[in-house]
């Protein structure tokens, strides 16, 4: 127990610094690749919650999928329009403020709250076939739903993308 | 399972019928490879079809796929008001010289079908999870729609700033679920009624915290002030047809999902003391109609005035939701039908005269009531009955939700009732203004008639009439609200 406190504290860090330099690096570039270190520790997260299957989907879909997207389109962008990508922060004092309010309500409401807990949290076996049967049966709407929304999405993207 | 599975979807026809109606659609859409009507007429069969049988689901009570739809009377009134709102702005868009101008070709017909869908799966949804998926289809469908002119820069301004504040708002939404489940355990919202009722509320913060979230995703589907920011940029950038569309269903989507939220799994008067949204939605509704009365009253823009319109018109509508009890719910209900004809019928007017003059400005609607007096008679009747004036369909709504506010007791509501009037008040002002610059403003030179088809004034007068005659012979309506409200059994 005492080991798996010390690696969440590890995660945690990794994850704020590296979410911080997302924000406050003036290169975008360097942005990006802070990025990829904030989404792989909120997938140890995941482990540390016995959420196997959400772990490695987080590291497939947001590193894998978005991350490498994001690092394409600012190639991309940059080859096309020849604009500098140098980022820079406004409206800096009435968004530290914000954010300390909502942080502040956040860990009030965690810390004052009667939270309900799941009732068997610790499974060892693996989820992917329990969360298999989830997506097939009580909520085979929503995840069919969800392809229709990808449907919508791609007509959408498709007709923006063309030419004319 | 796959028995229940198969009891679900047949009772899933109606969606069903729409999925199948966009890929038929899209696939008519790739043979005849040009601007056509034959692609809406497909759509139009299908909400038809549609329709036959969401009326044969009228009187089930039930729920599907393992409690994440209700089917009962309050669903099947709002997919009936989808449907009819769907069914005008396809012919408004068929009538729309803006939408010409568009370089897709018949794109619009299978994305305003899956709004439409969307819209049909918020109306009956009772778990957390379909709630935003389907808040999600809705959305993402309107970000396309708002941007369909690739050409106008303002319409892409208005699908940038409908994407950001969208996608903030549902966030914030999606919080607010995480805490609610992180609470009760459960996201059936029956369920959450059930623990919440059985379990004695010591943490109100959260559950507040939770509610004020969770409104912020609905509130920005209805456009409610404090979320309102990207109503009147989207309305005014957004083809006239769309804004219509975003205005009347989305918005009606929107009331579904809220009022089924709070009326179902918070509505016990120890949760109401307890987690007091009744407060907030009270808060909301004030701050909606002043502030869109108030701005509305500068606007010199026909759609950013409707857009100002809507924000207050919400504000009337959380009112009813505000009363806690079936009078209030009736209330709502009726309003809300009675919104569908008024307020398409003022967007199609607007559409008219852009089609005309080629702006929505008022200072060029000068005289506009003599060069074609249609356009001018017509727009007075649903601008008289948005500000609720007796004899339209729109004072029916107004007088519905007022005596459900004095009517309560527990606790008093008579001051919100006053503040309504009295923005009420308000708000005759500037709908008389857009008949001022019609009928008395006299334009500098004498400008020509206008004239217009049949077929545009037919359409005006599907939704002319019925805001007449239903503000006069209202029983039908009464009927249809009265059967609606019956399965959430308050006093």
């Amino acid at each position: 127990m005492m080991l798996e406190n010390y690696v969440f504290y590890l995660f945690a860090l990794v994850t704020i610094v590296s979410a911080f330099i997302v924000v406050f690096s003036k290169n975008i570039v360097h942005s990006a690749v802070a990025l990829f270190f904030t989404l792989f520790s909120v997938s140890g997260f995941y482990v540390l919650l016995r959420a196997d299957f959400i772990a490695l989907t987080q590291i497939l879909v947001y590193i894998g999928g978005i991350l490498v997207l994001i690092i394409f389109g600012i190639m991309l962008t940059n080859k096309v329009t020849g604009a500098e990508l140098k980022t820079r922060n406004l409206h800096f004092i009435p968004s530290v403020v914000v954010t300390g309010i909502i942080t502040g309500m956040i860990i009030f409401l965690l810390l004052s709250t009667d939270w309900n807990p799941v009732k068997d949290p610790f499974s060892p076996n693996s989820t992917i076939k329990q969360i298999g049967f989830k997506l097939l049966g009580d909520y085979l709407l929503p995840f069919e739903i969800a392809s229709v929304i990808l449907l919508v999405a791609l007509i959408g993207s498709a007709m923006y993308a063309r030419k004319k | 399972m796959q028995n229940l599975i198969l009891y679900s979807l047949s009772n899933f026809i109606p969606e069903t019928i729409l999925v199948v109606t966009i890929i038929v659609c899209i696939i008519a859409d790739l043979i005849i490879r040009k601007k056509s009507f034959a692609v809406t007429f497909v759509a139009i069969v299908g909400l038809v079809l549609s329709f036959v049988f969401v009326v044969k689901q009228w009187g089930l009570s039930m729920s599907i796929f393992s409690g994440m739809l209700a089917i009962d009377n309050y669903a099947v009134f709002f997919k009936l008001l989808f449907i009819i709102s769907t069914l005008f702005i396809l012919l408004f868009v068929e009538t729309s010289k803006e939408m010409k101008t568009a370089s897709h070709k018949n794109e619009h017909v299978y994305l305003i079908l899956s709004l439409t869908t969307g819209a049909y799966l918020m109306a009956s949804s009772v778990n957390l999870i379909m709630m935003y998926i389907s808040l999600e289809m809705v959305s993402l469908t309107s970000y396309i729609l708002a941007g369909y002119l690739k050409k106008d820069k303002r319409s892409t301004e208005a699908a940038i700033k409908y994407i950001i504040y969208g996608a903030a708002s549902s966030g914030i939404m999606l919080y607010g679920m995480t805490l609610i489940y992180g609470y009760t355990a459960t996201m059936n919202i029956n369920e959450i009624f059930l623990y919440l009722s059985k379990n004695p509320i010591t943490d109100t913060p959260v559950l507040l915290a939770s509610v004020i979230m969770i409104s912020a995703g609905f509130g920005y589907k209805i456009s409610s002030v404090p979320f309102h920011f990207w109503t009147p940029d989207v309305y005014e950038g957004a083809p006239i047809p769309i804004t219509a569309f975003l205005a009347v269903t989305s918005s009606a989507a929107g009331f579904s999902v809220l009022v089924r939220f709070f009326l179902v799994g918070f509505a016990n008067t120890e949760i109401i003391t307890a987690v007091k949204w009744q407060e907030v939605i009270i808060v909301f509704s004030i701050a909606s109609m002043i502030i869109g009365n108030f701005v509305a009253v500068w606007q010199t823009s026909l759609k950013r005035l409707l857009a100002y319109s809507s924000i207050a018109q919400s504000g009337y509508i959380l009112l009813g939701l505000a009363v806690v009890n079936s009078a209030g719910l009736f209330a709502v209900i009726l309003y809300l039908s009675a919104y569908l004809f008024m307020n398409l019928g003022a967007f199609y007017v607007t559409i008219l005269i852009h089609n005309k003059l080629g702006t929505d400005n008022m200072d060029e609607m000068d005289g506009l009531g003599y060069r074609s007096p249609f356009i001018g008679v017509t727009m007075a009747v649903f601008m008289f009955s948005l500000a609720g004036i007796p004899a339209t369909v729109g004072f029916i709504g107004k007088f519905y939700i007022f005596s459900a506010l004095i009517n309560t007791n527990s606790p008093n509501l008579t001051w919100l009732a006053v503040v309504g009037l009295l923005n009420s008040v308000v708000s005759l002002f500037f709908y008389v203004k857009v008949l001022k610059h019609m009928f008395l403003n006299k334009p500098e030179k004498p400008l020509p008639e206008l004239d217009y088809g049949y077929a545009n004034i037919l359409i005006t007068l599907l939704l002319a009439v019925p805001t007449i005659l239903f503000g006069l012979y209202f029983t039908p309506l009464l009927r249809l609200a009265e059967n609606s409200i019956k399965i959430f059994g308050l006093n």
